[in-house]
This record gives C-alpha cells, sequence and structure tokens, in this order.
C-alpha cells in the first residue's frame, strides 16, 4: 500500500531536480505518519497487553501425590535396607548431613538430616537426628542437639504430579521465602542495575553490544530482568531486531505498572532451569526440589551458584548433562558473589572446592508407579475436576508405603520368573496388591510383571473367576447361624447333582476327582473340598451370599446359578482385597482407601479421608472362618506356605484359589498387619496350567518374606468359647482324651454329645468350660 | 422498601443454600460428663494394657493438648496417626470414640468403641468407657433399645479378670 503511493506520487511529478527532493521530503512525512500512525498504536498495545497480561496471569501448578511419609520412632519396624530406600526415594543424599536433605550412614548408625516439610496435619521443621537400626527395628532416636524426640517424619516420596496441560512444573515461592542470597546473587550475575533502572539498561546494552561487535559473535547479553521475564513469558526465543523491540517496549511497560518485587518474584518463579522427561522445570523453588531433593530455603551458596548459573541456559550449563561447563559456570557465579562481598572467602573457598551435589537421575525423575498413580487417579476424578488437578497445585497424600511397593513389584517379577521356570510355561502374568487391614489403607499396587509399564491395570482392571477364594464367606454364612452349624458339624463330601430349570443338571467335582465323605465343617474349608461346600452353600443360599458380600464392601453382580458357590464369579484383585478386608481386620469393615488428605496450595485441607470403621455382626462367626483359615496354612491347601515363607512368629491365614482348567490362580493371605492379594493367570484367559499354591502362593511368599512385622494380634470378639472335641467327630472331649482337639465356638454351639473317653459326670462345669474367652 | 424486598429474599434464598445448620445448644458435655468421669470409679488394676511406645504416647498427648483446645479435627488426625502405628491399641481406639462422640458422629462413636472392646480388657475402666460411649451414641441416634442393652453391660465391667489358658 505506501509503495503503490509513492509510486504515484513521482508519477505525477513534473519537474525532475525539485522532483526528486518532493519526493524525499514526502516520503520522510510518510513515514513519519506511518510511524506515527501504526508506531504509536503498536507501542501502546504493546505497553497495555503487558500489563494486562502480568496483572491477569496466574500460575498453573502441578498437583503432586505423596507416598506416605515413613515414621521414625524407638520401636519403627524396618531394616537398614529399606530405611536407606526410604530416604533414596524421599529425594534425599548420601552426603555429609551438615545441611537438610541429606544422611549418611555409619554401621548400625544413621545421620539424618530431615529438610523442612508441610504436612497434610502440619509443618515439620529441618531436623538432624540420629537413628541405630537393628534386626529390622528403630532400637534408638536422639538429635544431637541433646532434644528429646519422640518421632520423626521422613519427608515422603514424591510418587508422581498431575502436570498443567502446558506441562510446567513449578513449585511457587514467594519473594520473601526466597535465600536473601539467591535473590541478590541473581542481580549480582544477571542484572546489577535491576534496582535502579526502569526495565532497561542503556550502559549494559552498550557493553554487550561492544563486547559482541569486538569478538564478533554474540558473547553477552545485556537484557535486564525485566527483559528477560518479558521474553520468557510473552515472546518466542527468536533473536530478531522487531522482538529486541517488542521486548523492550513490555519491559518499560512493566516498570510502570509493578514493583520491582513483583517483577522480580514472577521471574524466579518462572524462568526456565531444565527439562526433566516431559516436564519443564521452572522457578527456583522447582528446580531446588528437583536438582539437590530440598526446599529452596535449604540451599548452601555452592548450590545457589549452580542454579543461578543455570538461568542464563539450562540446557548448555545442564548439571547431569554438561557437568564439566556446569562445574565452570558455577565457579565463575560463586567469583561474583566474592566480587560483590555477598560471601567472603572463606565460604567461596568452601563452595568452590565442592562438587555439584545434584542429585541422581533416579532419585529426580519421580520413580513411575503407574499402577498406583492409576488407583489414586480414579479417586481424585471422583471427587475433583480435572481443572483443579491441573493447575491448582493440589497436594496429595497417599498410602503409598515405598518400601513395600518395591518388594511387592519384585516379588511379583521374579515369582512368575521362577513359576514359568519350575513348570516349563510361558505367558503369565500377574497383580498384587497389599493393604493394611484394619486401616483399610492401599500399600502397594501392582499391576503388571513388567511395573514400570503404564497400560493395562490387572490389579484394578481384570476381572477373572475367583474360584476357592470366595469359599470362606459361605462358611462365614453358615457360621453366622450357630443354631446349625459351628466348625465341627458333619458335612457330607459326596457326589451331588444340582437341578437347573432349563439347563443341564449341574455336577460339581472336587479338585483331585475323590470324595472324602463326611468331613467337619472347618475341614471342608481347611482342605477346599468343592462337594461339601456346595451342599453347605445350598443350605444357606445364594441371596444370603449375595447379601454379606454387599456388607463386606463388595458390589458384586448377583447371579442365580450354584457354580457361583465355587467361584464362578468375576472380580478384580482390588475387589476380593476388599472382601478379605474386614477378615483380616477382625470383623470391622472400611473402605479400601489410597489417598488420605488433599491440601491446597495454602496448606488448607481441602479433603480429608479419615478412616470410618463399620463392624460387621457376624464377627464371631468371622473368627471362626479366621481360625480355619489359620487351620489351612498349617495343614491344608496352603500348607506349602510357612516353609516358602520361613517366618514362623508370623501369624498367618490364607486362601487359595484355582478356576477351571487351571485359567486363574489366586492366593489371599493376611497376618495382623498386612493384607495380600495375588492373582496370577494369563490375559488371554486360556488354561495358564498353576493353581492357587503353585502359581500365586510363591510370589505371595516372596512378597512377605520381608514385609515388618509388628506385636499386633488379632483378637477374639466375645461371645466366643474354646472346647475340647473329639476330631473329627462331632463330640465333646478333654485335653486328655486321644486325638483332642481344641475348637473354638460360637458360645453355646459346642456339641452336647460326649467322646467315649469322658467317663466323668456330663454337666461338670469345670470339664466342659475349662476355657474361654 | 425495595431494599428489604430484596434483603429479605436473599435471606430466604440463603437459608435455602444448605443444610440447616446444627441446633447450637448447650448440652452436658458428652465425653467428660458422660463417659470419662463416671468410669474413673472402676478398678484400673484390673487392666493389662500392651505396652504403650513413647511415639504413640507423644502423638496423643498432642492430641489431648488439640482437644483441650477446641481443635477436635486436628486431634482426630493425630490419633489416626497413631492408629497407624498401633492399630489395636485399645485404649487410643476408645480415644478415638470419645473424639467421635464431641464432634457428634455418633455412628463412628459407637462403632470405634465397640472396637476397643473387642481388641481391650473387657472389665474395668475401659470396658466402662467403651459401653458408656455405645449408650451415650445409641441414645442419641434414637436406639433407645440398644442403648438400654449397652447401660447393662456397663454394669458387667468390674467383673474378675477372666480365666486365661
Amino acid at each position: 500500500m505506501p509503495r503503490k503511493k509513492a509510486r504515484k506520487t513521482s508519477s505525477n511529478a513534473r519537474r525532475p531536480g525539485g522532483i526528486f527532493r518532493r519526493v524525499l521530503v514526502r516520503l520522510g512525512l510518510f513515514g513519519l505518519g506511518a510511524v506515527i500512525g501504526l508506531g504509536v498504536p503498536w507501542v501502546w498495545w504493546l505497553d497495555r497487553e503487558a500489563g494486562l497480561r502480568f496483572s491477569e496471569r496466574q500460575w498453573s501448578l502441578a498437583s503432586r501425590v505423596y507416598a506416605r511419609p515413613l515414621e521414625l520412632y524407638t520401636g519403627t519396624r524396618v531394616s537398614a535396607e529399606d530405611l536407606e530406600f526410604e530416604l533414596e526415594s524421599a529425594g534425599m543424599s548420601r552426603a555429609s548431613p551438615t545441611s537438610p536433605g541429606r544422611w549418611s550412614r555409619n554401621g548400625n548408625r544413621f545421620d539424618i538430616h530431615v529438610p523442612e516439610f508441610v504436612f497434610a496435619d502440619g509443618r515439620q521443621p529441618a531436623v538432624r537426628f540420629e537413628v541405630d537400626v537393628r534386626e529390622d527395628r528403630i532400637t534408638g532416636l536422639a538429635a544431637p542437639a541433646d532434644e528429646s524426640i519422640g518421632l520423626v517424619r521422613l519427608p515422603p516420596m514424591e510418587v508422581g504430579a498431575i502436570l498443567p496441560l502446558d506441562a510446567r512444573d513449578r513449585t511457587l515461592v514467594s519473594l520473601a521465602d526466597f535465600p536473601p542470597l539467591l535473590v541478590t546473587g541473581l542481580q549480582a550475575v544477571e542484572d546489577r542495575q535491576f534496582r535502579r533502572h526502569r526495565g532497561l539498561d542503556p550502559k549494559a546494552l552498550a557493553r554487550a553490544a561492544w563486547r559482541n561487535l569486538v569478538h564478533g559473535q554474540v558473547v553477552q547479553g545485556g537484557s535486564t530482568l525485566t527483559q528477560q521475564l518479558v521474553k520468557n513469558l510473552y515472546l518466542t526465543p527468536e533473536r530478531s531486531l522487531l522482538r529486541k523491540f517488542n521486548e523492550a517496549i513490555m519491559a518499560l511497560g512493566l516498570e510502570r505498572r509493578f514493583s520491582k518485587a513483583e517483577i522480580l518474584e514472577t521471574y524466579m518463579n518462572e524462568v526456565w532451569l531444565g527439562q526433566s522427561g516431559g516436564r519443564a522445570i521452572h522457578g527456583f523453588g522447582r528446580a531446588s526440589e528437583h536438582y539437590f531433593g530440598v526446599p529452596v530455603q535449604a540451599l548452601g551458596p555452592e548450590q545457589i551458584a549452580l542454579l543461578v548459573g543455570m538461568a542464563r541456559g539450562a540446557s548448555w550449563y545442564h548439571p547431569r548433562r554438561n557437568p564439566e561447563r556446569a562445574l565452570a559456570r558455577r565457579n565463575l557465579v560463586l567469583d561474583m558473589f566474592l566480587e560483590t562481598g555477598l560471601i567472603d572467602d572463606e565460604e567461596h573457598r568452601r563452595a568452590v572446592d565442592s562438587s555439584l551435589g545434584v542429585r541422581s537421575v533416579e532419585a529426580s525423575s519421580a520413580r513411575t508407579w503407574p499402577a498406583f498413580m492409576d488407583l489414586v487417579q480414579r479417586q481424585l476424578r471422583r471427587d475433583y475436576r480435572d481443572g483443579d488437578l491441573r493447575d491448582s497445585g493440589l497436594r496429595i497424600f497417599t498410602t503409598l508405603s515405598p518400601a513395600a511397593q518395591r518388594r511387592a513389584e519384585q516379588a511379583l517379577a521374579d515369582g512368575l520368573d521362577q513359576v514359568e521356570t519350575t513348570n516349563n510355561l510361558a505367558g503369565l502374568q500377574g497383580a498384587v496388591v497389599l493393604a493394611d487391614p484394619v486401616s483399610g489403607e492401599v500399600r502397594a499396587l501392582v499391576g503388571d510383571r513388567d511395573a514400570s509399564r503404564a497400560g493395562f491395570n490387572r490389579a484394578l482392571d481384570a476381572r477373572r473367576q475367583v474360584g476357592s477364594v470366595i469359599k470362606p464367606f459361605i462358611y462365614l454364612l453358615a457360621l453366622a447361624d450357630p443354631d446349625r452349624f459351628s466348625l465341627v458339624t458333619t458335612l457330607e463330601d459326596e457326589p451331588m447333582s444340582v437341578p437347573l430349570a432349563g439347563q443341564p443338571d449341574w455336577q460339581p467335582r472336587n479338585y483331585d476327582g475323590n470324595f472324602n465323605g463326611p468331613v467337619p465343617l472347618m475341614n471342608a474349608l481347611v482342605h477346599s473340598y468343592n462337594l461339601a461346600t456346595v451342599r453347605l452353600g445350598l443350605e444357606v443360599g445364594l441371596p444370603g451370599l449375595f447379601h454379606l458380600m454387599a456388607q463386606l464392601g463388595l458390589d458384586a453382580e448377583v447371579t442365580s446359578h450354584p457354580s457361583v458357590l465355587l467361584g464362578a464369579l468375576d472380580l478384580t484383585p482390588l475387589e476380593v482385597t476388599q472382601l478379605y478386608q474386614p477378615l483380616a481386620a477382625d470383623g470391622y469393615s472400611t473402605p479400601l482407601r489410597s489417598i488420605t488428605a488433599v491440601v491446597d496450595s495454602s496448606g488448607q485441607a481441602v479433603g480429608r479421608y479419615p478412616l470410618r470403621l463399620r463392624p460387621i455382626a457376624e464377627r464371631q462367626a468371622l473368627a471362626l472362618v479366621n481360625f480355619s483359615l489359620e487351620q489351612a496354612v498349617q495343614d491344608g491347601t496352603g500348607s506349602g506356605l510357612q516353609w516358602q515363607l520361613g517366618r514362623e512368629e508370623l501369624s498367618v491365614a490364607g486362601k487359595t484359589g484355582t478356576t477351571n482348567d487351571r485359567r486363574d490362580a489366586w492366593f489371599v493371605g493376611y497376618t495382623p498387619d498386612w493384607l495380600g492379594v495375588v492373582w496370577v493367570g494369563r490375559d488371554d484367559n486360556r488354561p495358564a496350567g498353576i493353581g492357587g499354591a503353585t502359581g500365586a502362593m510363591p510370589v505371595w511368599a516372596q512378597v512377605f518374606r520381608h514385609l515388618p512385622a509388628t506385636d499386633s494380634r488379632r483378637s477374639w470378639p466375645d461371645g466366643i468359647e474354646w472346647y475340647w472335641v473329639d476330631w473329627p467327630e462331632n463330640r465333646l472331649s478333654a485335653e486328655d482324651c486321644p486325638g483332642a482337639r481344641a475348637i473354638p465356638f460360637v458360645a453355646g454351639s459346642q456339641p452336647v454329645d460326649l467322646a467315649g473317653c469322658l467317663d466323668e459326670p456330663q454337666d461338670s462345669p469345670q470339664r466342659r468350660r475349662f476355657w474361654r474367652r | 422498601m425495595q431494599r428489604i424486598v430484596v434483603v429479605t429474599v436473599v435471606i430466604l434464598l440463603a437459608a435455602c443454600a444448605g443444610q440447616p445448620p446444627a441446633p447450637v445448644e448447650q448440652r452436658e458435655e458428652p465425653v467428660e460428663e458422660r463417659v470419662r468421669a463416671p468410669s474413673q470409679d472402676e478398678e484400673r488394676g484390673l487392666q493389662v494394657y500392651p505396652l504403650r511406645n513413647p511415639a504413640v504416647t507423644e502423638l496423643t498427648e498432642s492430641a489431648r493438648e488439640a482437644e483441650r483446645a477446641g481443635d477436635l479435627d486436628r486431634a482426630t488426625v493425630l490419633v489416626e496417626r497413631a492408629l497407624r502405628i498401633q492399630s489395636r491399641d485399645p485404649e487410643l481406639i476408645q480415644y478415638m470414640a470419645e473424639l467421635q462422640l464431641a464432634k457428634g458422629d455418633w455412628e463412628q462413636a459407637e462403632n470405634y468403641a465397640a472396637r476397643s472392646f473387642d481388641v481391650g480388657p473387657r472389665v474395668g475402666e475401659l470396658c466402662s468407657r467403651n459401653w458408656r460411649t455405645i449408650q451415650v451414641a445409641r441414645e442419641e441416634q434414637g436406639k433407645t433399645e440398644g442403648a438400654r442393652r449397652a447401660g447393662e453391660r456397663i454394669a458387667g465391667c468390674p467383673v474378675e479378670v477372666p480365666e486365661r489358658f
């Protein structure tokens, strides 16, 4: 358009000499007009835009997901190996613990300096202390400063983050909370005139231009912090004069409208300080956590110098990828700190001599536990909007135990290798769920034998037939009617045929094809006899069974085919865990949880997931089922377990499950402290060639071999009495009679017949009620 | 006039906004008056408690401080933390029951107290607190018959230690 106009003007000219001058004048006028007409609005717009965008800008803060913190106190059950793992997982580095975030170990003694951490229930200040670990427990906890401390929490491991859509990861820190050396040091290195200039520093610009001219290339930038901020916030990284111009105008605009403190604070939270996988590390707060595993307040001079140096080019001076360059840059920055009097000679010498001290990639790139994160995310998506999760900086405290998770993963991977080798098989898959039964807190979740693989999460999504895993609930239902059933009630394990409406008769069979005749009810469960169980199940009825399962916290799809009694029911490993939770928790049911608290970026609790208990009515019957399942592990279907486990002191109750044609192998087992469910099978649901005891139990044993155990014991509910029984007959006996066995009963449901060995008066209370609780 | 109408409408709408607030009444304090104080007469000597973990003791003390300061939520969080350390400690579970009672969560108060009784000594002072909590919680839920039965159980607390073999 302008050019066309110009041409028109020249064509109209008549006198060549004057024409040239006139053209020039007109061109000049036009240029001036263009500058005023276009440039002024442009400048006005840029200036206004800079102000608007700055004042309207909101930080998108990623939500962070933390594991449960390890509580350290005298008596904590933890092995030295697990403690080391927890310390590393918490992001702490093994170095002299003079500053927070570091720990060292000397034999049994750990010297630990935890950084400050804000938990859901409050702030724990940085503290240095020593613990002694002997025989898998903490035998001493002391602070060197001789203050008495009863318990300390390790900072929890960061299990994952839910990033904003732009994948920028930052931890907001207000200007006052940055260490003073970082604030002044940054200015000393990047912009010494920051306090005085109005957005531009002409002297620095001229100096840079001169040096660049002398060197024939760009060696120095004269940008002020404000210009750099404008560039980071609003402009593309290309180097052009126009962009430089825009940058300058916007910098001036920012400075006119906002205080130095606001600008500096924004810069310090915005500056790009590296890339980690898919996430961009922005701001000194996050960078400190990412590279050193400590909050920014805990940084020493050498660490501050490294981060300040990286502001110039986080990729070029990356401490892991280019350590030498990063070290040289850091020392240069330290020299500037010394030169400007920010640190003294002594500090300078010590800092220059220190190593970069950046923690390992593994420690900082948040080990991925996709299966557990999957569970957490599902719970979060129920309660929060996606936008809030991505942008508002929630802190989510979960129940994951990093040490238990690691063991569960290892056990599934190794266990399946071993099962495949022993049985000459291939293509097995599996899942593990580990929970604290009493609190219902999920401690570990593995959904693939390669735990790092995200994708199909078998622990949550593999719906598989449960086989005999269902049986204890049939027995629970029966024993809840003590007028009819006790552990010594005789059941018939004989061939049977169940007529079904409109279908061929159903003829269940025993696992080994044999029949066991009349058996005590407890033995039918301990040895998992199908025929006796089906008989019992038909007596108590399917509707009752489904009702019970609903009581226990499981919504199973109701079917009427009696094969449900043998576990023709599809459940996920997590659902099975929920089903067994009340059994493992003495009859108090609670929903399984993976989250304990959600806190917003200001530290206010926005979600609490407290422990809520519900007693199930059948607690006495449940205690009898527990007793039977302990027997199952001692001499029933799970009798190989103690040998595989090698921990005599553990009181384990457990149940195997195997489905038709050996497609699925289950083992559910629990101690007073842990409930573990293992499923093994093939993804294509073809016969896998293994049963519960051969395929799943070995994995379970590997998980439990090293899990910490407390002194906690399962309790017997009120109203249970013990009697000597003439086992396996349904008759009372006495301790000194041959074959007598002590069996618990719901009071009043004990047998009335007496064994032949008893010749004393029949109703001698001493003899009969010798053992009660 | 118009302003008064607007204000009235706003007030009326505000009333629809959420649950009606719980009636604020100054009743007798259920935990101290109805559970702890009357149970103190029971023999303490009969009771067999597991050895207290010092960490649990510290957390419980902090919880009591929070309770005294009226911060029941914080007290609850601290007791929950202690329960993660000793999940079957009857004294701790009963304390949680009393906190739930103080918060007016009758159902959880009853359930925690029942759990404490199940894992506890079933005699003496703790037994008395268990059943008194259950009694109050049931009364508050309108379960008159259940409350009466709980009341009867209180009488069974000061019995001799059961024989153990």
